[in-house]
This record gives structure tokens, sequence and C-alpha cells, in this order.
């Protein structure tokens, strides 16, 4: 276990610093000077050589690699640059935003699962019946529906409509129950498929079959045999869910007026707020890497005779 | 003659009751507001030491104020200063008396030359004053120079964010200024809340507590008033227009016409961006354009035909200066003709093989803004034969770099306004060959500059208008650097029953005046 802890951890640093530099590339090469928007937005009269002066400041006048090593740096001693747009530190900007769209995303991780393996469960064992065909087609069109419709819709019925929530947000829990409904919604059809589809699976096999002729009940099948077997391969789909839910809440942040890393993120966008944007794609890395880290763990711990190579495949 | 008196004080009387005996209710009566929401896109309020200057916006601007502010017709009236003098290349200032700080601390010359000083100090000396010039007068008098031997700096002091701080506290936290309310709670990103200052020193405000909702999705702003969880939604784009609820629910307000919509011609651009180097080609589109139609369909009808894109009372400009181009498709027909560009069977003109086709991006400030002239557009210039390429952008950056700096198209859409009282401001930055803001293929060259350099430091401000109008009649007529459409006004959406003192400056709204209709 060890070992295979410590390969991991070694196989990811790489992985890290080859997202880094690709993401500080890609934002660098993005099209767009963050100082001259800033000023056309503002309306204010300025030369070109304020304009220049206010490049050196933020450090854009440098190539782009040298500002990536300056970054690089910068990184070790936990100084992830100063946001254009506000003039404060990125980390301090992180620690405010991060805790909402961390609440966000556990809450609707958590209810996607619980929803996806009931959804799952019930129309790969009903298979054919009524329940199951409407259970299918409403899972099929919350995985067509876009989130933000998804995210109006809901305001529309149950605030405005209905006036049970607020669109301002005040910091209640209460806030946050409309948006994480939009993200369970959508992501828990989408993983409940997943489950159908290797429940159905699983319960085609010989084993199976041979249990199900030797009288043992649904329920001690399922519980059995079928959910060992179908875990390691959701385990992995669930870390890469977990990642999407946190990116996903990009739309839902703003829609819902969250101030979370999603809103901030999509602001420093528009803007071009480098420091921000490559602190944004830093922690989503190190989320994705972690989420992984930890399912190849989960599997390694559930079924140690599997091998390496097969975490996440089987 | 008494009885004469008498008859006309009845008849008063009677007449200032007749709505109330027509409809058997009171008058209506304005009456003050104990909390005003509002709900405004963006947070992009930051007093941060270092760049307090580059952000400091709407919210801020009931805290603290500037030294002068727009009148009617965007010439700078007098606010913190009472009178001003430009001459000899020094401004001499008087100070209204009888000001204080939120802290207590007078407003005097000393005060007001450590807030000026300030902005040296800022990311953003936009002002330029000559920090080294300063000289205290009086206890309410100074004088100072320009950098840059400017006679607009008063004028730039108009801008919100060259409001005046006391040197005292700490900005970000506790902004003390001497405006009409104090700062009472920020969350970032959420909202801002301000009280009354009841010990302000001008007209007291008529609203008790104001607070800012910051609501990035224009759907959701509008769906918030409807919710009743705001009274007015300060940024309104043309869709949130389209959308508005039959019902009378909510309440559209409008200041004059301010935005101009227009397209700017690539008049340097290289194969095959070059054809509207040719004139008679931007003359031809120019009058293919049927504005009145535009007029109706966009905005809510409220748009207006434009000879230009600066409005005629801005600086007291006036439209003489300008004639302007009508809906005439045969004159645009013929100006192709002329120049060569021949209509083919299919009604699409061509010259030498090569066919009329032109690229118009529309971007600025994003597409949704102007959505859908661009594609009535398209119609109209098909309508005389010219193919259009229609890119629509939905990022600045994306636009300024990919299009502009490149002159990679022919047209450009725009959707802007002067919104400074400077009057060379907007035609300096967009249409001088100098622009820092990448507009080389679109700026004409050549005289305008020498106009547009003239201007900025011509010495007093008859002059300056006189050459802003030279400047103007050179970009939207004689040169056709930009093609102008429709004049927008700036929109507020409301409840019911509220009276926003309208401006078409949206930094110059005073919300503090907002009442509602008992």
């Amino acid at each position: 276990m060890k070992q295979f802890v410590f390969k991991r951890t070694l196989s990811g640093i790489p992985t890290l610093f080859g997202m880094t530099l690709i993401g500080f590339l890609i934002i660098g090469l993005t099209p767009g000077d963050p100082i001259e928007m800033e000023l056309r937005r503002l309306g204010v009269s300025f030369t070109a050589e304020q304009v220049e002066a206010l490049r050196v400041e933020y450090g854009l006048d440098k190539p782009l690699i040298q500002r990536y090593f300056i970054w690089l740096l910068d990184l070790f001693r936990l100084d992830l640059g100063t946001s254009i747009a506000s003039g404060r530190p990125v980390l301090e900007l992180f620690k405010e935003h991060l805790p909402i769209t961390a609440t966000l995303s556990v809450l609707a991780f958590v209810s996607s699962l619980a929803l996806s393996l009931v959804l799952g469960t019930i129309t790969a064992v009903s298979q054919r019946t009524s329940v199951s065909t409407s259970l299918y087609v409403l899972t099929m069109f919350l995985v067509s529906v876009p989130s933000f419709w998804l995210a109006l819709f809901l305001l529309a019925v149950f605030a405005l409509g209905l006036g049970w929530f607020k669109l301002l947000q005040f910091g209640n829990a209460q806030d946050l129950i409309l948006p994480v409904i939009t993200l369970t919604l959508g992501n828990a059809a989408v993983m409940s498929r997943l489950v159908r589809e290797r429940i159905i699976a699983v319960m085609s096999e010989d084993y199976i079959r041979l249990a199900i002729t030797k009288g043992l009940s649904r329920r001690a099948i399922l519980g059995r045999h079928v959910l060992k077997s179908i875990l390691p391969p959701l385990i992995t789909n669930w870390a890469i869910s977990f990642g999407s839910l946190l990116g996903g809440s990009v739309i839902i942040e703003n829609i819902f007026n969250l101030p979370g890393l999603g809103q901030l993120a999509l602001q420093a966008i528009a803007e071009r707020d480098f420091a921000i944007l490559q602190a944004y794609l830093l922690f989503m890395g190190l989320v994705f890497f972690l989420a992984n880290f930890a399912a190849d763990l989960t599997n390694h711990w559930l079924m140690p005779q599997l091998k390496e190579d097969d975490h996440g495949v089987r | 003659m008494n009885k004469f008196k008498q008859l006309l004080g009845v008849s008063g009387v009677l007449a200032a009751s007749l709505p109330a005996l027509i409809s058997g209710v009171p008058a209506a009566q304005a009456e003050d507001i104990q909390q005003l929401r509002i709900a405004v896109k963006k947070d992009r309020y930051s007093v941060d030491p270092k760049k307090f200057n580059f952000t400091t916006r709407r919210p801020a601007g009931q805290i603290v104020e500037t030294a002068v502010k727009p009148d009617e017709n965007f010439i700078p009236q007098g606010v913190l200063f009472e009178t001003w003098d430009y001459k000899d290349g020094v401004y001499s200032i008087k100070l209204r008396e009888g000001i204080k700080f939120h802290d207590g601390q007078t407003f005097d010359a000393k005060a007001a030359i450590d807030a000026l000083k300030l902005y040296d100090q800022g990311r953003s000396d936009f002002l330029q004053i000559d920090q080294e010039s300063f000289d205290q007068t009086g206890p309410y008098t100074f004088t100072f120079k320009s950098e840059i031997n400017s006679s607009l700096v008063i004028e730039n002091m108009t801008h919100r964010g060259a409001s005046l701080f006391s040197i005292n506290g700490e900005r970000a936290e506790n902004p003390i200024g001497t405006g009409s309310y104090l700062l009472d709670s920020y969350k970032p990103k959420q909202s801002i809340s301000m009280k009354r200052n009841a010990d302000y020193w001008g007209d007291a405000p008529k609203v008790e507590n104001i607070t800012y909702h910051f609501i990035a999705d224009d759907q959701v702003r509008l769906l918030a008033l409807q919710n009743k969880e705001v009274d007015i939604v300060a940024e309104v784009t043309p869709q949130m227009l389209l959308s508005l609820p039959k019902d009378g629910s909510v309440v559209v307000h409008e200041s004059r016409p301010i935005r101009y919509v227009a397209l700017l011609t690539n008049l340097h651009g290289k194969a095959p961006y070059d054809t509207l180097k040719d004139k008679r080609v931007r003359e031809a589109l120019a009058y293919a354009i049927n504005r009145e139609q535009l007029a109706q369909v966009l905005f809510n009808g409220k748009g207006v035909v434009a000879k230009g894109i600066l409005p005629d009372w801005m600086f007291g400009l006036g439209d003489k200066h300008v004639d302007g181009f009508d809906y005439n498709t045969q004159k645009a027909e013929a100006l192709l003709d002329e120049a060569g560009w021949t209509k083919g069977s299919d009604g699409m003109r061509s010259k030498d093989g090569k066919p009329l086709k032109l690229r118009l991006v529309a971007a600025y400030p994003n597409v949704s803004s102007v959505r859908p002239m661009p594609e009535l557009l398209e119609q109209m210039f098909r309508g005389i034969g010219i193919d259009i390429e229609l890119v629509q952008v939905d990022d600045s950056g994306v636009y300024d770099d990919t299009y502009l700096a490149t002159g990679e198209a022919d047209l450009y859409m725009e959707f802007a306004s002067n919104n400074n009282a400077d009057p060379t401001y907007l035609l300096y930055n967009l249409f001088h060959s100098k622009t820092p803001w990448g507009y080389q293929y679109t700026a004409p060259g050549g005289k305008l500059d020498t106009i547009l350099d003239n201007a900025r430091q011509a010495q007093s401000r008859e002059k300056v208008i006189e050459l802003v109008r030279e400047a103007h009649r050179e970009i939207v007529q004689t040169k056709l650097a930009a093609i102008p459409i429709l004049m927008v006004p700036n929109f507020n959406l409301s409840r019911p029953g509220l009276n926003i003192p309208m401006f078409e400056h949206a930094d110059w709204i005073d919300y503090g005046q907002v009442t509602q209709t008992k």
C-alpha cells in the first residue's frame, strides 16, 4: 500500500507541472490585454506610456515563459499573485470564495450519489416496467437539459411562482437548496445511467444467474455480489463527478448569485485576470488529481487483488 | 382686481385638486424611502489604497464626492469646488466652505491637496496633476498645474474615480468622504449597504438606506425585480427590455439618448479587408441603413436616428455641424455602380471577378447588447448587393486582439458612449492614430490627428468645443470612419411608483434622491 501511495504521488508531480505549464500558456496566449480592457471599461483617458507602466507593474511586459517561472517560484512561497481587477491577493480571494463552492459541491455530490444509486438500481432491476421507463425518460431529459436552463426554470417555479425561495442570497443554509438541487439533478442523471448499465451487465454474468437459480433473494444478490462488482468503476466515476461538480458550479453560482470560486473564475475570464485564472486552473487540477488518487486508494483497499493498471477500467 | 385674484386662487386650488377629485383619492405625493435596493451587474467596489482610483465606482460614489460633477450638458459644475479658473497654465481653485469629512475633519485647502495627492500614489493617475505645483493660497484656496499642460483637468475630475477621500483612516474598511451616505456593510460579490449621513452639507438624501446587490446574470436581475427582492435594476440590456412583463409590474426609466450604435470602418486594411478604402462604398453603406426601422424595432422603440456618435445636447455641441445620412438605396446603388461594383444576375455585386463581400464584427461591449441589429443590417446591405460575413464575438479581448488590432474585418459594430466630461475623450481614444485602445485601422489619421491634438492642447473650453465639432464632422461625415446608426438612452427598471432622477451617465444617477409616489 505504501509503495502504491508513493508511486501515485510521484507520478502526479509531473502531471501537475505539465498542467500548470499548459494552463499558463493557454491563458497567456488568449487574446485580450487585461490592462487595456480595464482602462477602456473605466472610461478614463490614458496615454500609451501609462498603459505600459501598468503592464510593467503587473509583470505583463515579460516573456510568457519567464512569467511562468516567476509564478512557479512564487507558488512555492504560497504566493498566488495579485488580482488585476480587485488589487487583492489571490490567496485571500480563494479563502473567501472556496467555502461556498466546496459546500455546494459536497452537498450536491452526496445527494447525487444517493439519488443515482436509487435511480440506477430501480431502472436496472425493473426493466420494461412503466416505473423504469418513466425514470429512464426522466434521466434522459435531465442529462439533455442544460444546467442554466434548469436553474432558471427552478427559480421561475419555486422563487417567482411559489415564493418558497429568495433569489438573493444572504448566507443562510436554505440559500443552497435550489443550487444543490440543480447540480444534483443533472449529475445524478448522468451517474445513474452508469449504475444502471453496470448492474445490467453484472446481472447477466453466469455467477449471478447461478445465484438466482439457487434461489438467492434479489436483495442479497444486489448487496453481496452486484455491489461488489460494480463499485470500482463507480468509484472512479464518482471521483471524476466530484471534480466536474466543482468545475460545473461556475454557471450555477452565476445564476444563483453565489459568491463562490466559479463566479470568481467567470469574472476573471471576462477581465483576463490572469493570476486568478492560473490559480483556479491549478486548484481544479489538484482537485481532479486528489479525487482520482482517493478513488485509486479506495479501489486498492477494496480489491487489493486488482492490478494497479486495472483501477478504474474494470 | 381683488375678485380676479380670488378667482385665480380658487382656480389654482381646483386645478391642484383636480386629479384627486377625478379619481376620488388624494393627489399623488412623493415620499421618502426607508430602504432602497438596487441590482447592479458586477462588484467593482474597491478602495484598495494602491488602486482606489482604479475601481471606485457607483456605490462608493454615494460616500465620497468629486470636486465637480457633470451638469445636464456634461459641462463641469461645482460640488466640493465652488469656483475654478484656468489661466496661463495654472488652475486656481476656491473650495466650498462649511464642508466636513465624515470624521469631522474640515474640508479645507490642505485636505483637498492631500486628497488630490493620493492620485499620484495610485496606479492610474489619469488626472496628471503636477504634484510639485500645489500651492495653498488661503484656507480655502489653492493652485496647481497640469503635468501635460492640459486645460481639461477639471473635466476629468467629473469621473467618479476622481472622488476625494480623507487621508485619515483605512480607505477599504472605512472610507471617509464628504458624501451623503456612510458605509454600513460590505459583503464582497454580494452586496454593499450604506446609511444616510445625518450631517451631510448638501441637500439631504430622501432615502434612509441604500443597498446595492451584485447580480451577474441579466435575467436573474430582472427576476429579482419581479420577485420584489430589489426595487431598481440599474444595468439594463436590450434583451431585458424585450422580455419585460406586460402587466405593468416593471417600469422603464430612461435618460436622454447618449449611447451610440455605429459601424466603425476599416480605412487601412490589407486585402481582402481593403474594400472600404473607397469612400463611395462607405457612403453606400451609410445610405443603405434604414435607421427609422431599426429605431422602431430595437431598444423598446426608445432609440433615435443618429447623425453622429456624440449627442447634440452634449457640451452644447448642437447638430448643425453634421448632416447625417438618410435612407436612400437608390443613391447607395448609384455610388456602388460608380465605384465599379456591378450587380450580377443573383443581385450581388462584384468587380473584376471579386465579389463585394464585407466582414462585419459585432462584439462591443457584447453580442447580446445589440442583437438582432447585426442580422437586420446584413439584410439591408444584401438589399444593395453587398454580401456580409457576420462575425459575432462575445468576448472583448478576442474582439480587440483578433479583429481590431489586426484589421481583419471591414466593419466593427459598437454600442458605446462618451461617458466623460472631457469633450476630446471618445474621439481621441477611438479615432486618433495614436489611439491607446487599438483602433489604428479605423483611425483616419492626417488632418483629424491635428484637429484632435489641437483640441487637447487648446487653452479655452470654447476652442476645445469648436475643434471637437470639427473632428466629429471629419469622423462621421467627411471620412466616414464611423457610420452612425442610432442613439440610445440609458435605462433603469423599477417597481411601479418610484421616481428616479435619471442621468445619461450611469455613475451619476443620484439614488439618494429617489422618491416613491404615495
